[in-house]
């Protein structure tokens, strides 16, 4: 099990979540401050920089901040929302108190990264990109890669890496995260039925 | 996103002059250090060596060994297996590479107490009964160009680039060589698109620096959203300058005001590096007004993607730039006619353009000595799934699939049987083993269903499912396609469904005609090339493997019905 420490400075990641972040509109705003433009065009540019500031700031984007991304950028907020929708990255609605990303991509695939999916899915009822009932763990199917392959398959918690990875050693993974306790969603309730993309 | 700040002790270069003094400093500085009298000690620091511990082991060295070493953050080189390494230079010895280890061994290491650790020394000779590194398989059989600067020099050091050779180019292009002479030099090496496509540069260049339109822009696509390749965030992770360099390179030669590069947002550290190596040229003057005192100005951008496959479709990745979905639009016109801001512009792949330097320094028929007939120079390539070794290596155009996977790679893991190969990424079929001793360019595997496409290859045994892999391959499309147009948007469902009834075992013999007919008309309806190749995969997967298609047509594969949900 290798690790990385998370106090390191290296990655310009934000700190390890502590508890689900309310967006506040002053921090956004001292974000956004940065994002200087001379024409119109760079500013159509940065919004999707900016929206990634604000996105790795909080874990999300709310209304709120969308609303005050583009007044900043002189664009409306149904364009923001266009972005937000289509890139894989951005969350609208908040992350859990940990984050953990599973590798989905071709060679954890081949190394048996299918079983580590129904089991978040099956054993924890949680689907890409939602959160463990008691707002832990919010977990996120990465189609990409995350580079490591000679690990496959990986999964990220915050900022740890563990490979190769069964099925057991996810799931005691995810127990620990949410401290010993087995949170079960009852499909459906919460989230109501999903578009297949 | 974090903002690089460049090295304080840099100043502006405002001549060819200063330039020149510049370098000279860089090369005394980068010799001082190999051959002073200090201990070097260098951590290889990349996205793979981080997630095993590889910024502890940095740690260690600076707490423990900072008095009595100079410790330097370098790059991966590519080898996965002996990662986390570091590399100790004794004075008066070559520099010995150990690995893999934990921060716990370090001070062991550099005590000279632990040589079983060692895997190689950077010398032609070896020393002590530590092997020649260049001897060992995974090194022996590479031809390291585009990538020799990796775990060499420190990526944040604009000095140690430009002592090892970088902007080298640039100044040949800035004071010695004519915009045409470039581009003939680029002609005649004939390098041919890394991204997959295999579109010819010097074309697209010679089309670029023809257009009347002003401003014009360089692009470089970093964007790999592949789910088996980083070849492109490896080089951005170890020589970020060469990268930089290239577009510069297509910024003059072309008459561009503006480079750009489009990076996937997924990459951290990648990032990090080359904001880093963007404040750094501009802090010297590499970039910006009047550079150098040549009169030229080049404006340059780094762009970030927000995880979406088809940003890689070069119209599709111009959109993304421009703040809006990223999603593919009807060629003509091409964008070096109408692109970023419907100005000319060139979009070029990373590896193709970190060709580039060395083509304008060592000359275009340099290059097109090395290769084979149709596809000059050397590829980076990444081998994953069940195999002894894994990395990221270069190796010349030409070089068999068995030999990759067999010399380089170390062959299967114990316990392993080779089953095929999957090609091109997402966009190409699999191969089997009878395919693999075809020498590898860009035009050698059509004629089977593969593709070098940007050079990533995933091995799987026999304990994959062929017909749940080509599921999860037409699952991976489904889930990237941009929604623009109705063939890839309605077909990659339907043929995941047709996959699942079969795999639970309601399927039948005209299901297989079924995926068939409605393949062909995702490929030739599709306006891009992720529609247009979507189903290819599943086609091949077919075409290879029909037993087990059968097999599952009458049995199933899986014993639950497949769950309804987005994720896989």
């Amino acid at each position: 099990m290798a690790h990385a420490e998370s106090a390191h400075a290296v990655l310009p990641v934000p700190a390890p979540f502590t508890g689900r972040q309310d967006v506040d509109p002053e921090v956004v705003r001292e974000l956004l401050s940065h994002f200087t433009f001379d024409d119109y065009e760079e500013a159509q540019e940065l919004i999707l920089s900016a929206l990634q500031e604000v996105n790795e700031h909080f874990g999300w984007v709310s209304p709120e901040a969308a609303q005050i991304v583009a007044e900043h950028l002189n664009t409306t907020v149904n364009r923001v929302f266009g972005l937000l929708t289509f890139y894989a990255d951005f969350r609208t609605e908040p992350r859990g108190h940990h984050h953990m990303l599973i590798c989905h991509g071709m060679a954890c695939y081949v190394m048996g990264s299918q079983a580590l999916v129904q089991e978040m899915q099956g054993g924890f009822g949680i689907d890409d990109g939602e959160t463990t009932a008691d707002e832990q763990v919010s977990i996120q199917v990465v189609n990409g890669c995350l580079g490591v392959c000679d690990l496959a398959p990986v999964v990220k918690l915050d900022d740890e890496y563990f490979g190769p990875v069964t099925a057991e050693e996810l799931t005691s993974l995810l127990n620990r995260a949410i401290g010993g306790q087995r949170a079960m969603r009852e499909k459906g309730v919460s989230n109501g039925p999903r578009p297949t993309k | 996103m974090v903002h690089a700040r460049p090295s304080e002790h840099l100043t502006r270069l405002e001549t060819q002059a200063d330039y020149v003094a510049f370098r000279a400093q860089a090369q005394a500085r980068w010799k001082d250090l190999w051959e002073g009298s200090r201990t070097v000690v260098s951590v290889g620091v990349g996205s793979s060596s981080i997630a095993k511990g590889a910024l502890d082991v940095l740690d260690t060295c600076r707490a423990e060994l900072g008095n009595a070493a100079v410790v330097r953050e370098v790059s991966g080189n590519g080898a996965f297996w002996m990662e986390p390494w570091i590399e100790i230079r004794r004075p008066g010895e070559p520099p010995v590479v150990y690995g893999p280890l934990q921060a716990a061994d370090v001070t062991a290491v550099f005590n000279g107490e632990r040589d079983d650790l060692a895997v190689g020394v950077r010398n032609s000779e070896p020393l002590r009964n530590i092997p020649s590194l260049n001897e060992h398989p995974f090194f022996r059989d590479q031809l390291q160009i585009i990538s020799r600067n990796a775990g060499v020099i420190e990526p944040d050091s604009i000095e140690d680039a430009i002592a090892r050779g970088a902007y080298d180019g640039y100044f040949k292009v800035l004071f010695e060589m004519s915009a045409e002479e470039a581009i003939a030099e680029v002609t005649a090496a004939n390098v041919r698109g890394r991204g997959g496509g295999g579109f010819p540069a010097g074309i697209k260049w010679e089309s670029g620096r023809k257009a009347r339109v002003t401003p014009k822009f360089v692009v470089c696509n970093s964007h790999e959203g592949e789910p088996n390749v980083y070849k492109d965030r490896h080089l951005h992770e170890c020589d970020p300058h060469r990268i930089l360099e290239g577009i510069l390179i297509a910024c003059v030669v072309c008459g561009a005001e503006r480079g750009y590069n489009y990076i996937g947002g997924e990459y951290p550290l990648a990032i990090r590096r080359f904001r880093k190596a963007v404040a750094d040229a501009e802090r010297i003057g590499l970039i910006g007004k009047n550079i150098l005192g040549t009169g030229h100005d080049i404006a340059f951008r780094i762009r970030t993607g927000g995880g979406a496959y088809i940003c890689g479709e070069a119209s599709a990745m111009m959109f993304s730039v421009m703040g809006v979905r990223g999603q593919p639009r009807t060629k003509p016109p091409r964008s070096v006619e109408e692109g970023l801001w419907k100005r000319p512009t060139i979009a070029n792949n990373t590896e193709t353009l970190a060709n580039i330097p060395d083509i304008i320094v060592n000359g275009g028929e340099w290059y097109a000595g090395l290769g084979t007939e149709g596809s000059k120079g050397t590829k980076l390539m990444t081998v994953q799934g069940p195999l002894a070794r894994h990395g990221v290596v270069e190796v010349e155009m030409g070089m068999t699939l068995r030999k990759l996977f067999d010399d380089i790679y170390g062959g299967m893991a114990e316990g392993r049987t080779f089953k095929g190969v999957q090609t091109g990424g997402v966009s190409a079929g699999p191969l089997k083993d009878e395919h693999l001793d075809i020498p590898v360019d860009f035009d050698s595997l059509g004629d089977v269903g593969g593709m070098l496409g940007s050079g990533g290859w995933v091995i799987f045994d026999e304990s994959v499912n062929v017909v749940d892999f080509a599921r999860y391959l037409t699952a991976f499309n489904r889930y990237e396609s941009c929604s623009k147009c109705v063939p890839c948007r309605l077909g990659n469902p339907a043929l995941v469904e047709i996959l699942d009834r079969i795999r639970f075992g309601r399927g039948s013999m005209d299901d297989l005609t079924l995926i068939q007919r409605t393949s062909k008309h995702i490929i030739e309806l599709s306006l891009c090339g992720l529609g247009q190749v979507a189903p290819v995969p599943l086609i091949g997967m077919i075409e290879h493997f029909p037993e087990d298609f059968e097999h599952a047509v009458k049995y199933g594969t899986m014993t639950a019905p497949p769950l309804p949900l987005a994720a896989d």
